[in-house]
């Protein structure tokens, strides 16, 4: 089914012309540690869904980057995913990464093991020496994220996690979106197109609903606030009202 | 001119002087009562009165005394009103004409003065020569009060009397002057201000006697035309219609408001509410319908210049699919404070599978393109369509509206993608005829290249100051692109600042950045989507990102007309009037000596068949500004387009009044000249009776005094000696001893 969507997918984006601006969720590697298993899928997953989903173009092969490579510099987006301390990030990675920052790019931090949280913590932990003055806030619920395409009510991956995210915001724009959902578990899919990793509490609605926060990222990330204009509001309460 | 008369020697004073006549008068005073008392001898009288003169004449020395002097004629500075309202017709001859004739009249009937003949108008007078003055230098007011500052002020000389030849129709004072403050005009000088009136009657004549606004004109708000309409010389006026329309390029006149004068006493007034929608140098004409007999025909109507601003650049940003351009492009225009962006992102397609049970699921509102397009699309400055199909998202139908929008003055870029230009169902279409670039069919080409390849900058893009920016920080490196829209040659007049380095339109290489002019509006082509690289590269991560800001600056900036973007800066020497020469003033940036070529076209008139013939001068290296003589230009309103080398054009728009607003009142105004001089003292006489003003009396001014004694001294006094032993012996033979 995968290789089937990805078909389909190809022959919409058949022309490569329109891809350079194609979101393309690249995986960071930081310290050697490169994204493993079933997740490492995950990344691939997240295109199609929004190429099935929306009117968006995506890479349906994202490749891996390095935060010491200038390449990380080369596109606007990155997911910086795992299960575990990262460890203490070179001096080039951590430049690496202060620029990709600094230039304005979007990174989302999936902790692929929230219960335990030591990913996210040592994430953390160097963001903070990499950005010092910017440390994590809790993003609001009505930000952006929650209705750049679907009206989600909160952030959901494999695991439910906290009904809140964190990020560094920098400016008007939320730049490291930090997760303890396992969001590249929710989406990781086998060979034959079935979803790899079982979500927790849930099945399917739970599945869903980390589907759709997942286009959401993706959308913000191409969009920006978007769906935060004024033109939108009045549609936007009204649905909103609407669902509860 | 020579005086004698006679004096007494030097040195002797009027003490002096007074008691010798007081013995004198004493000594002669005694000798008539000597000879009533005596009955003396009348020879010894007389003897005693030759030697008491003789005795006086010894003391004072009488001198002869011979002076040359000359009578000097009063000065008289003659002000002659130069405002173009003189070129009004009084019978058979204009007023300037009377006014000339009043002119000769007074410099023959004052022929015992000194005449000063001085031009006034808008501040200080200036020397008048007739023949000499060109219409071109003609003021539109007459502003006599500061002339008259003006002259108290100067140095030198001042004048006795002041003749002020004038149809009386005065900036300052006006007819509402109190007596005070033209009594005041005269103590500035202390001198009295006789007038010549070179009109009395007024011709029947409707017009706009005075036009003004509310506020200033912001784009998109409401302007508040204030205008007074006024009837005179007998014209019957009731209802007078009205039109206020602007004038566009290329285009025919667009109507702004209509509204009615409805004339009472010979006079009203009305306010006309309209907006403009576009900034920078708008042209608008405002038509009043006379009726019949008006003789006047220059007042009836006016071209009025706006330098429009805006409060925010209010931007469309309309994108067929969210993509990291678009992010990229929206994240700029959000961050500029001046920006007022409104978008519209299709984010999902007909066959997407949103995977939801109701739309109300979705964060999706429906993409208003009827709305857009129609009711808001002149609120707009500028609208970016950005790889989106115009068949699929039902814009097609809008193009028509979209491209009038463009030629009526709004801006346009379309940014390249799958979905742009042909991809998007534009070629062929009414807005690929705006667009700078031609779009060739979809069958004779494909139309998009997928091959990668970095953009080549063109002479016209080095030259460009809208591509300042990234040249300062890029130099000529661009980003590799991957792929390219397909693009035709060049329309006439746009320019390619970028091109394909393999691709070919035509004979020339394939534009990939081209800008140009169409109508009123700009638009410009941007055959690809990749611009966001310019910040997300490795060459754009060397500065910062800082080239993507550059790039978009400087587009934007040429789109609204923004001078720091303009190639040059663009005025009239003067005020432009209708059948005298007008002059333009170019200043380009600093550089190398190029050829200019500058076309003229006449605003509010569909293109002409074939473009006008340019006119043209030479730059050299050293030269930063230049004038450029347009000619003699009928009435209208006009658009200067000047291409200074490989740079892309820059436009001026300017209008050319036939009687503007020195005409706007027709009225001469003798009561006011009479009222000046009542109360500074002077006279007021019409033209005819100009040669009947008397100058003030002359100033005698002694040149040489010659003073030369009548007899030398010791003869005066051998003489006197001599009388007074003469006197002495006759009366001694009388006995009186």
């Amino acid at each position: 089914m995968l290789s089937g969507l990805a078909a389909l997918a190809a022959s919409r984006t058949a022309h490569a012309f329109g891809d350079v601006g194609a979101f393309n969720p690249r995986v960071v590697v930081a310290g050697g540690k490169r994204l493993s298993g079933p997740r490492s899928t995950g990344p691939a997953a997240w295109s199609m869904e929004l190429i099935n989903r929306t009117s968006a173009p995506a890479r349906l092969a994202p490749r891996e980057v390095a935060l010491d490579r200038p390449e990380l510099c080369n596109e606007p987006f990155a997911v910086w995913a795992g299960d575990g301390d990262v460890g203490s990030l070179s001096v080039a990675e951590r430049r690496g990464l202060s620029k990709f920052i600094r230039l304005g790019g979007v990174l989302v931090v999936d902790d692929s093991d929230p219960q335990q949280g030591s990913f996210g913590r040592s994430v953390r932990r160097e963001l903070l020496r990499v950005l010092p003055e910017s440390p994590p806030v809790r993003l609001d619920p009505s930000h952006v994220v929650y209705k750049t395409f679907y009206i989600v009510e909160r952030p959901v991956g494999r695991v439910l996690g906290p009904p809140t995210i964190d990020a560094i915001v920098r400016g008007k724009n939320a730049q490291v979106l930090l997760l303890s959902h396992d969001l590249l578990g929710a989406l990781a899919r086998s060979d034959e197109g079935s979803y790899s990793i079982p979500t927790e509490p849930s099945g399917y609605d739970q599945r869903q609903q980390a589907l759709r926060f997942a286009v959401n990222i993706a959308m913000y990330v191409l969009c920006s606030d978007y769906k935060d204009d004024q033109v939108h509001a009045p549609f936007l309460m009204r649905r909103r009202a609407q669902a509860r | 001119m020579i005086e004698r008369g006679f004096g007494v020697a030097e040195g002797v004073g009027s003490a002096l002087t007074w008691c010798l006549c007081v013995l004198l008068a004493s000594w002669l005073l005694l000798l008539v009562l000597e000879g009533r008392a005596r009955k003396v001898s009348v020879w010894i009288t007389l003897s005693g009165v030759v030697t008491a003169l003789l005795v006086a004449a010894a003391i004072l020395r009488p001198t002869r005394v011979t002076t040359r002097g000359t009578d000097l004629f009063p000065k008289v500075v003659v002000l002659l009103d130069r405002s173009w309202r003189l070129d009004l017709k009084v019978g058979e001859q204009t007023r300037e004409q009377v006014a000339l004739g009043a002119l000769h009249a007074l410099q023959k009937g004052l022929k015992k003065a000194r005449l000063e003949v001085l031009g006034f108008g808008e501040g200080a007078p200036h020397p008048f020569v007739e023949g000499q003055a060109a219409a071109v230098e003609r003021p539109t007011d007459s502003d006599l009060t500061a002339a008259l500052r003006a002259l108290s002020a100067a140095p030198g000389e001042r004048p006795e009397a002041l003749v002020v030849v004038s149809d009386g129709r005065l900036t300052s004072p006006g007819e509402a002057a109190t007596a005070e403050s033209l009594k005041e005009l005269g103590t500035r000088l202390r001198i009295p201000i006789h007038t010549v009136a070179v009109a009395s009657a007024a011709l029947p004549d409707a017009s706009i006697r005075k036009v003004g606004t509310t506020g200033a004109a912001v784009a998109h708000q409401k302007l508040a035309l204030e205008l007074s309409v006024g009837c005179s010389g007998g014209l019957s006026c009731d209802e007078l219609p009205i039109t206020v329309e602007e004038l566009l390029h290329g285009e025919p006149p667009a109507l702004l408001v209509q509204g009615t004068a409805k004339v009472r006493d010979g006079f009203a007034k009305l306010e006309l509410p309209f907006t403009l929608d576009r900034a920078g140098r708008r042209l608008v004409r405002v038509r009043l319908d006379v009726p019949e007999g008006d003789k006047i025909a220059e007042n009836n109507q006016r071209l009025l210049t706006f330098d429009v601003t805006r409060e925010r650049v209010r931007l469309l940003h309309v994108a067929g699919r969210p993509t990291y351009d678009v992010r990229a492009l929206r994240m700029w225009l959000k961050a500029d404070e001046s920006i007022d962006l409104i978008a519209f992102f299709i984010l999902r397609t007909n066959s997407d599978a949103t995977q939801v049970s109701d739309d109300s699921e979705l964060a999706l509102i429906p993409f208003p393109v009827d709305e857009l397009f129609t009711e808001h699309l002149p609120s707009f400055d500028a609208v970016i369509l950005q790889d989106i199909d115009a068949v699929e998202y039902k814009l097609e139908r809008h193009l028509p509206a979209l491209a009038r929008y463009v030629r009526a003055g709004g801006g346009l870029i379309m940014v390249g993608g799958p979905s742009a230009f042909m991809g998007g169902g534009y070629a062929g279409s009414p807005l690929g005829e705006v667009l700078p670039v031609t779009l060739p069919d979809r069958d004779s080409a494909p139309p998009l290249d997928m091959a990668s390849f970095e953009p080549r900058v063109t002479l016209a893009g080095r030259a460009a100051p809208a591509l300042r920016g990234v040249r300062e920080l890029l130099g000529e490196r661009l980003p590799q692109m991957l792929g390219s829209n397909t693009l035709g040659p060049l329309r006439p007049g746009a320019i390619a600042l970028w091109e394909h380095p393999d691709r070919k339109a035509g004979q020339g290489p394939m534009p990939m950045l081209a800008l140009g002019d169409s109508g009123d509006g700009r638009a410009i082509a941007l055959g690809v989507d990749g611009t966001h690289l310019l910040q997300w590269s490795e060459l754009g991560e060397q500065n910062a990102g800082r080239a993507y800001g550059a790039l978009w600056e400087g587009l934007v900036g040429w789109l609204m007309r923004d001078p720091r973007y303009e190639s040059a800066r663009l005025e009239l020497t003067h005020e432009c009037r209708a059948g005298a020469p007008a002059t333009l003033s170019i200043t380009r940036l600093p550089g190398a000596a190029v050829d200019v070529k500058v076309t003229l076209e006449r605003l509010g008139e569909a293109a002409a068949a074939s473009p006008p013939k340019p006119l043209q001068l030479r730059m050299e290296g050293n030269v930063e500004t230049a004038t450029l003589p347009l000619g003699a230009l009928s009435e209208g309103g006009y658009t200067a387009t000047v291409h200074i080398g490989s740079s892309p054009p820059a436009r001026f728009d300017f209008a050319c009044e036939s009687g503007g607003p020195a005409f706007a009142d027709s009225r001469p105004d003798p009561a006011l000249l009479e009222r000046i001089s009542q109360q500074t003292g002077g006279v007021s006489v019409a033209a005819a009776d100009a040669g009947s003003l008397k100058a003030p009396p002359p100033t005698h001014v002694e040149s040489q005094r010659v003073v030369a004694a009548l007899l030398p001294a010791w003869l005066w006094s051998m003489l006197a000696a001599s009388a007074i032993g003469a006197h002495w012996y006759a009366r001694r033979r009388a006995g009186l001893l």
